[in-house]
């Protein structure tokens, strides 16, 4: 990733975020995923499903310029697609299980770090079973274990979130079916 | 002496293991870390106290119970005694709360340089926050 970051001067920091800090603040339930925040940092578009490219457009379903067109508008013009109310009709607010969830996670990110496997596992376990429909938990657990994040195990759990009705994603921008 | 890894949302502290309640840390090391200081009008992290009915069963003076300090702060807790860990992290109710108000939450976080960077270093700027994963 570093490789990619410093190929060219990027006008924007990249943070490493191993603990799914801001996920939390802000209920990020997928990557890739956008939020906006104005001058008054106050967040006035809440985390979506939103891909910087067309690349996994058959895939996902999501035509990226549909976010990029609004983001333009937005800088330029000042002008939003959503009010207060809205923003807050589209935020993923967490559970309880969600919340334990991500503790259990970072102890197994703590352990991991300290050469823990096992007990890295155990924890990445109890943290899919409070959670087994959030991807940032299900599939971010997924290189963790050494199971290819776009493999068939991934597929499984695309599989049961459908199953589940898609929990998790209310806004999906430029969403085509 | 045996070290408790606490995670908070500052991140990642190991601190010095003292037997005092049921986590029982170094009331120093735990301060420095989470800027929580036990004092006489209350637990207090800068401007902010909490009051706290019953210091004595929170703290020795040398030693402060993480577990207490959880309890008493509202904290949601995970622990793992037998390998040393213990997070602590916001309730859903609360992070729903501070959702609604729509207030952009600070955070500090490493950059790929190792600089650290905090949305505040962006005041009075639009933000695009991107969210994605190096796999």
């Amino acid at each position: 990733m570093k490789e990619w970051a410093t190929k060219e001067p990027l006008s924007y920091p990249v943070l490493i975020d191993t603990m799914h800090l801001v996920a939390d603040l802000y209920g990020i339930v997928n990557v890739p995923a956008a939020l906006w925040i104005d001058e008054n940092d106050k967040i006035v578009r809440p985390a979506d499903s939103t891909p910087a490219s067309d690349m996994w457009r058959s895939f996902s379903g999501v035509d990226s310029s549909v976010h990029h067109d609004l983001l333009r508008r937005w800088v330029r013009n000042n002008e939003l697609d959503m009010d207060a109310d809205s923003v807050r009709s589209f935020q993923v607010l967490p559970t309880n299980e969600v919340q334990e969830a991500r503790l259990h996670r970072r102890i197994a990110v703590a352990l991991r770090l300290q050469g823990d496997e096992s007990g890295a596992l155990e924890h990445m376990d109890k943290a899919e079973q409070l959670a087994p429909h959030d991807w940032t938990i299900k599939r971010g657990n997924m290189p963790l274990r050494g199971v290819d994040p776009f493999g068939e195990k991934f597929m499984e759990f695309v599989g049961e979130w459908s199953a589940a009705g898609s929990p998790g994603f209310k806004l999906g921008t430029g969403r085509e079916k | 002496m045996t070290q408790l890894t606490v995670i908070d949302e500052s991140g990642s502290h190991s601190l010095g293991r003292l037997g005092f309640g049921e986590l029982g840390v170094n009331a120093e090391d735990f301060a420095h870390s989470t800027g929580w200081t036990l004092k006489p009008e209350g637990l207090c992290k800068g401007e902010v106290c909490v009051p706290v009915r019953d210091a004595a069963a929170m703290s020795n003076g040398e030693s402060i119970d993480v577990a207490e300090f959880a309890r008493i702060t509202g904290r949601n807790m995970v622990s793992d005694s037998s390998r040393n860990v213990v997070a602590l992290g916001e309730p859903a109710s609360r992070r729903a709360t501070a959702m609604a108000t729509l207030d952009a939450p600070n955070f500090t976080l490493l950059d790929i340089n190792g600089n650290l960077v905090s949305l505040s270093d962006f005041a009075n700027r639009k933000k695009l926050i991107l969210a994605w994963s190096s796999w």
